[in-house]
């Protein structure tokens, strides 16, 4: 019986820690699990760690089974004389280096294969790696791509959804503006800190087109929680497509609540965000007719030093750091990709124009946020402007011609 | 003796004597609260280091709870993202450096000079300021709940999110000023406890006969005699960037953020052994107790032990795996880190070593002992997995990081702490802890435990970032955090099972009116070779020392035919508690006074600097009056009043004799009535 | 009640030995209590030093339009190699003074001890001079930049030690008019000592790495 029950205790505590990792790895819906690597970088990690979790799991079941066995083993018994002592051993030396010996043993295999893995990672990226860097400021990422290896990061600038050719490596050059963040999507790699003043290289690749979420790590203040990450993953064609749309000029608006909103936009919204190539509404006295660039101002009213950079705004899945849906969450809108607003059709499906009304109507209430005096350049987020509806209106008019 | 008429009533023993500056007579009492606050014997610092700690254990573990509620289910509404990164940002600090650690300091400063054989602490007075600094400390850092709010950085407080462009409230500042508090108690509590343990132990007492839990005291005070510092330097930097508008993190100018990471965790990795050591020691004396067999491999324990607080040196770059230090660091830091397992290995196993072979008697303070050894060692296997630095980038900053430091720290020291109560529960205050209730708890907590933080690994597995107010439907969160949540609300019963338990075994013992015996467990160490409650004094004379658990020995001997064979009770050759002739150090009011400058400069640092006026003369006034008054009072009269250090007069005390029952089997009957010796 | 196992140590009646207590070491309690104190402070100084050797080349101009100055090119090496000379010399008088407290010789004593602070305060008013002369003249102040907020924070705190040094000499010497310093207690004006010399090896340190090493 006792044999039996030793047996009983031995099986069950494996079964436990299958019961355990198989809730953690197949949970129904779990996007950031950080066991379903879909990168050969999140692969590695996982090909290292899962044997260690095993082996982790024997070494657990041998000791808590083994403690169990001496506590239930050497019980004192009712019927004991309390005056019988047990055998006295002071110790036994040959155990004890035995067992120092055994783990350093087992640690020196581990981490031969764990340093392994720490220069393998840490090697350069192929060639032809798409270049991107990533700056993480309160509380959204930007990602600014160069296409054509000239070292210069302006190709692209965008915010939110980074978007990367499937099967091919990229290069992140991580950064931040103001605090810590940390950028981490766990089905393609693990996270690295965006430290200010330092540029950390991240190597990522997703296997198949996809969508790869994951979130700000390291804690930056309020919105910690909702610094969210979207990585996009297409093929090489729509990824050319996708480059070759985003550079792009600026196209004025044409319809007139859309031409207002670009009015209030050059008036407001300028002091912090910028929109890659945009006519000046007011160089000319009839906005369509304008020509000249507008010259954004060098102090952004911002600690970080900037707000999301609108250019082809309506390319993006997501807005307000990844927080909010700016394309709808549904299978059918989600099919259309990067390129759904591109028809009237698409934006009337599928833009979550309630988010985005709300947000112009009150942001901090819609993302803890600390904008503070916008005079006085301490503000962290998008302050409360006070427009009136015809105001959200026109802006998001403007808005959605930005694609 | 006296009789207790109140707070204010003089005790006889140190009368008022020649006020030593012309000005204020030397504190004298031996009762009620003024002979506390003027205290400066080892036992009753480390009760109100105790006290103070299960305080602020209360205001942590609402905290704590607090954190549950709003992460029972997505989008939890109860605090506002500023609320709750407060929340957790204090639940983290006053865990550690205010429940953790203190408890820690507890038990040290009341067992240490037992331990040893001494008198005291080697600067008794000294070591009531340490504790005052640290009071001090914990009221600066909690005062900020009504004074603008909490530190919101969480308790790392990473550069430069702790400036004021990114916190502007007060409260990284009374995080700052209370800390370097408690880090000049620290501070002062290490150059006492490391100068007694060397200094003050008994004839014969050499290095390697010194109890296990000394010596993890002593390797601990190292720790933090060199850690402390460390700290103080980078919140002395960040004081400065913060209060007078130093460079030192201002990025644009060229400062460095990774070199608070550097200096913070530099002391933060020795200060997780800080934590812990204290707690292996404690169950290094309860498992040789109810085992009946002493420690395997001594030396090995010891030497372990060493080696933790060598190699806790070596491995602080392992919190900055994801920080960018570069694959050179990261792979050396990686492998030193996976080694710091192989000591603790070590000390895991000689405990289950300990046992094997024994004769296990199951009481409460055992039981919390195996939690230790068990949830330790799942803790310390998480670790591993952690030291594996690629694996570490998918970990870190997630739950499974708040479910391994979890299971180190609550189910490896606060298990520890909590077994250690049961066990020296009869030597401080007089009564046992009721035993039955005791394991009954433990099992709540147990369950509880294991329920709040075991779900946690899973949640940092599916990519649940720690230090997040809020998580969202669809992420495979929702479960586990709710099951998570009801752990809590088990951890909380618990403790208040625990209070209610203290409550009620203390009004059984009242009822019952007999005081436990000297050496109610049958255990090794000299502390259980005097009266419970430990007299003032400690020890009539100081003992001779001959072999490790030279107490035990003294009980045990061999018969002709070589078998072990109790020779005498404990309470048969324990001291019997008289102190005559004993000259205690005098009680003085020196160290308070002098704590009570403390928060004036803390406050007038953070809000005006004329409040730092009243606080350097409080200061300065109690270091003059402090070296003016002899330590002991040349006028006082021999042989005090030997009152127990606890605050339970038991003066009337029928001895029982040494455990000879099965603990478990018996469960409450430690506090069953006996016959009260005849008044 | 048996109690022959135990021993009233050293014949000592237990009285006299609580005045006194022998120690483990041989060590007084106050000495190696300085010396364990001592070692926890050169983590201190090591956390500061660290982050200057870090800083030490983060400067800005001294105003907008100017390049950037070198720390160095603000220091004047010969008055401060004078006024850490001044200091080290201290260190010589504090051995002068421990010599004749353990000789008994009250007058000298009390001479080497203010010597010992009179030297201490030079060097702390050069100390003052040369913040002054930094900040108010040359417009390198504590917020300057990292650089310069390093330093002064590292000299700064070197200066608050000697200026607690300075006050315990003074106590010192002035418990030495109420008896309570002296021969029979020649150790307390040691252990000063050793606070005072850890102090001047701490300047020896900080002296080569911020004004000699470029």
């Amino acid at each position: 019986m006792t044999g039996g029950a030793r047996s009983r205790l031995l099986k069950l505590a494996p079964a436990l820690g299958a019961v355990m990792l198989f809730a953690a790895s197949c949970a129904s819906d779990a996007p950031q699990d950080t066991l379903k690597p879909e990168g050969p970088a999140a692969q590695k990690i996982d090909n290292l760690i899962k044997p260690i979790f095993g082996i982790a799991g024997v070494v657990m079941v041998l000791v808590l089974g083994g403690a169990l066995f001496i506590a239930w083993k050497f019980r004192a018994r009712d019927d004991d004389d309390f005056n019988e002592m047990p055998k006295q051993i002071h110790g036994h030396f040959k155990a004890e280096i035995g067992w120092t010996i055994a783990p350093a043993l087992l640690l020196a295999v581990i981490g031969a294969f764990t340093v392994n893995l720490i220069f393998d990672l840490a090697q350069k990226p192929e060639k032809d790696a798409v270049q991107v860097e990533v700056y993480g400021q309160q509380w959204w990422w930007e990602y600014r791509y160069d296409l054509n290896g000239d070292g210069d990061y302006t190709d692209i600038i965008t915010a939110n959804d980074l978007v990367i050719p499937a099967g091919r490596e990229v290069a992140l050059k991580i950064k931040s503006r103001d605090v810590i963040h940390s950028w981490w999507s766990p089905r393609l790699n693990g996270k690295k800190d965006a430290v200010p003043g330092r540029v950390h290289p991240l190597t990522i690749e997703a296997d198949d087109p996809g969508e790869y979420i994951g979130q700000c790590t390291e804690f930056c203040g309020l919105s910690h929680a909702e610094m969210r990450i979207k990585v996009v993953a297409v093929t090489e064609d729509e990824f050319s497509a996708w480059t070759e749309h985003q550079q792009q000029p600026f196209e004025k608006p044409t319809d007139e609540a859309a031409i207002n909103g670009w009015g209030s936009f050059a008036g407001q919204c300028t002091s912090c965000h910028e929109l890659t190539g945009m006519i000046d509404p007011s160089s000319a006295d009839d906005p369509s007719d304008a020509t000249d660039e507008f010259v954004f101002p060098q102090q952004k009213n911002q600690v970080s030093n900037a707000a999301p950079n609108l250019a082809h705004f309506m390319t993006r899945s997501t807005f307000a750091g990844a927080m909010y849906d700016l394309r709808k969450d549904t299978p059918e809108c989600t099919a259309l990709g990067t390129t759904w607003a591109s028809t009237d059709d698409g934006i009337e499906k599928c833009l979550n124009r309630t988010d985005l009304e709300a947000w112009l109507r009150d942001a901090p209430a819609m993302k803890h946020m600390a904008p503070g005096d916008v005079a006085s350049l301490n503000s962290r987020g998008m302050p409360n402007f006070d427009l009136s509806e015809d105001q959200i209106d026109d802006l998001v008019a403007f808005l959605t011609t930005l694609k | 003796m006296t009789t207790n008429d109140g707070a204010l009533a003089l005790g006889s023993g140190g009368a008022l004597t020649a006020p030593p500056m012309g000005v204020f007579a030397r504190a004298g009492q031996t009762k009620g609260w003024r002979s506390w606050i003027t205290s400066v014997d080892h036992k009753r610092v480390g009760i109100m280091y105790g006290a103070a700690s299960l305080f602020f254990f209360v205001i942590g573990g609402l905290e704590a709870y607090l954190i549950r509620l709003q992460l029972a289910q997505p989008e939890g509404k109860l605090l506002s993202a500023d609320l709750y990164n407060q929340v957790f940002t204090m639940h983290g600090t006053t865990m550690i450096f205010l429940v953790v650690m203190p408890i820690g300091a507890a038990f040290m400063n009341y067992l240490i000079p037992l331990q040893i054989g001494a008198r005291d602490v080697a600067f008794p007075r000294m070591n009531a300021l340490s504790f005052w600094v640290f009071l001090a400390g914990g009221i600066v850092l909690n005062s900020s709940w009504f004074l603008g709010g909490g530190a919101d950085g969480g308790w790392f407080n990473y550069a430069p999110n702790n400036g004021v462009v990114f916190s502007p409230s007060h409260g990284i500042d009374f995080w700052n000023m209370g800390l370097l508090l408690t880090g000049i108690s620290s501070l002062v509590g290490a150059v006492n406890l490391i100068t007694t343990c060397l200094n003050l132990r008994a004839p014969g007492m050499t290095l390697m006969k010194m109890p296990v839990f000394t010596w993890m005291s002593l390797v601990t005070q190292f720790l933090l005699l060199f850690a402390i510092p460390v700290l103080t330097a980078a919140q002395v930097l960040l004081m400065f960037d913060r209060l007078f508008g130093a460079r030192f993190f201002d990025v644009s100018a060229g400062g460095d953020p990774l070199l608070w990471e550097h200096l913070f965790w530099i002391f933060g990795h020795p200060e997780v052994y800080i934590m812990i050591l204290p707690a292996f020691g404690l169950i290094s004396e309860i498992i040789p107790t109810f085992a009946r067999k002493p420690i395997f491999g001594y030396p090995f324990m010891v030497f372990s032990g060493i080696a933790i607080g060598f190699m806790g040196w070596g491995v602080w770059a392992h919190h900055m795996f994801a920080s960018g230090i570069g694959p050179i660091s990261v792979a050396a830091f990686s492998v030193a880190t996976m080694f710091i397992a192989v000591p603790t290995g070590v000390k895991i196993l000689n405990w289950l070593a300990t046992m094997w072979g024994g004769k296990l008697r199951f009481t409460a303070p055992m039981m919390y002992s195996i939690g230790l050894i068990t949830m330790f060692t799942i803790g310390g296997l998480s670790g591993v997995t952690h030291a594996i630095a690629p694996a570490d980038t998918q970990q870190t900053d997630t739950y499974y990081i708040v479910a391994h430091f979890h299971y180190v720290l609550f189910g490896g020291a606060l298990f520890g702490f909590v077994g250690g109560w049961y066990f020296w529960w009869p030597k401080v205050f007089g009564y046992k802890l009721s035993e039955l209730h005791g394991k009954i708890n433990f099992w709540v907590l147990f369950v509880g435990f294991n329920l709040t933080f075991g779900p946690m690994h899973i949640l940092g597995l599916q990519g649940m970032p720690r230090r997040t107010y809020t998580y969202r439907d669809g992420y495979g969160f929702n479960f586990w955090n709710m099951v998570s949540t009801i752990g809590a609300t088990l951890i909380g019963l618990s403790f208040l099972y625990f209070f209610w338990i203290i409550f009620h075994s203390y009004r059984a013992h009242k009822k019952a009116g007999v005081a436990v015996g000297p050496d109610p467990w049958d255990a090794r160490s000299l502390e259980w070779s005097l009266q419970s409650p430990t007299p003032a004094h400690n020890f009539d004379y100081t003992p001779t020392i001959e072999v490790f658990d030279d107490f035990w020995h003294r009980k045990y001997g061999e018969d002709e035919d070589g078998r072990l064979v109790p020779v005498a009770t404990g309470a048969e050759i324990a001291q019997p508690g008289n102190g005559e002739g004993v000259h205690l150090p005098s009680p003085s009011y020196w160290p308070i006074v002098l704590a009570s400058g403390m928060p004036f400069l803390a406050y007038g640092l953070i809000f005006n600097l004329l409040l730092v006026i009243p606080g350097v003369l409080l200061i300065v006034g109690a270091m003059i009056g402090w070296i003016l008054e002899p330590s002991t009072d040349p006028n006082a009269d021999h042989g005090h009043d030997d009152e127990p250090s606890g605050p339970n007069d038991t003066s009337d005390v029928a001895v029982e004799p040494a455990a000879n029952d099965e603990g478990d089997a018996v469960a409450d009957e430690a506090n069953a009535p006996e016959e009260v010796a005849a008044r | 009640m048996s109690d022959a196992t135990y021993v009233v140590s050293d014949g000592h009646t237990v009285d006299h030995m609580d005045e006194h207590p022998p120690t483990s070491t041989g060590i007084s309690n106050e000495k190696l209590g300085m010396w364990v104190f001592l070692a926890s402070e050169c983590l201190l100084f090591g956390g500061l030093i660290s982050t200057f050797v870090l800083y030490r080349n983060k400067v800005l101009p001294s105003a907008p339009g100017e390049t950037a100055e070198h720390l160095h090119d603000a220091f004047d090496i010969a008055f401060t190699s004078t006024s850490s000379f001044v200091l080290l010399m201290s260190s010589l008088s504090m051995v002068l003074a421990v010599s004749a407290a353990q000789r008994g010789d009250m007058r000298i004593l009390r001479s080497w001890l203010a010597v010992t602070a009179l030297l201490g305060t030079v060097f702390i008013a050069g100390q003052f001079y040369e913040f002054y002369e930094f900040s108010a003249i040359e417009g390198f102040g504590f917020t300057h930049s990292p650089a310069w907020s390093a330093f002064y924070t590292l000299t700064g705190f070197h200066g608050a030690h000697v200026t607690i040094g300075i006050v315990i000499l003074l106590v010192t010497l002035g418990l030495t008019f109420r008896g309570r310093v002296g021969q029979h207690n020649a150790e307390a004006v040691e252990i000063v000592g050793l606070y005072w010399h850890f102090v001047d090896v701490v300047w020896i340190v900080v002296f080569t790495i911020v004004y000699l090493i470029k």
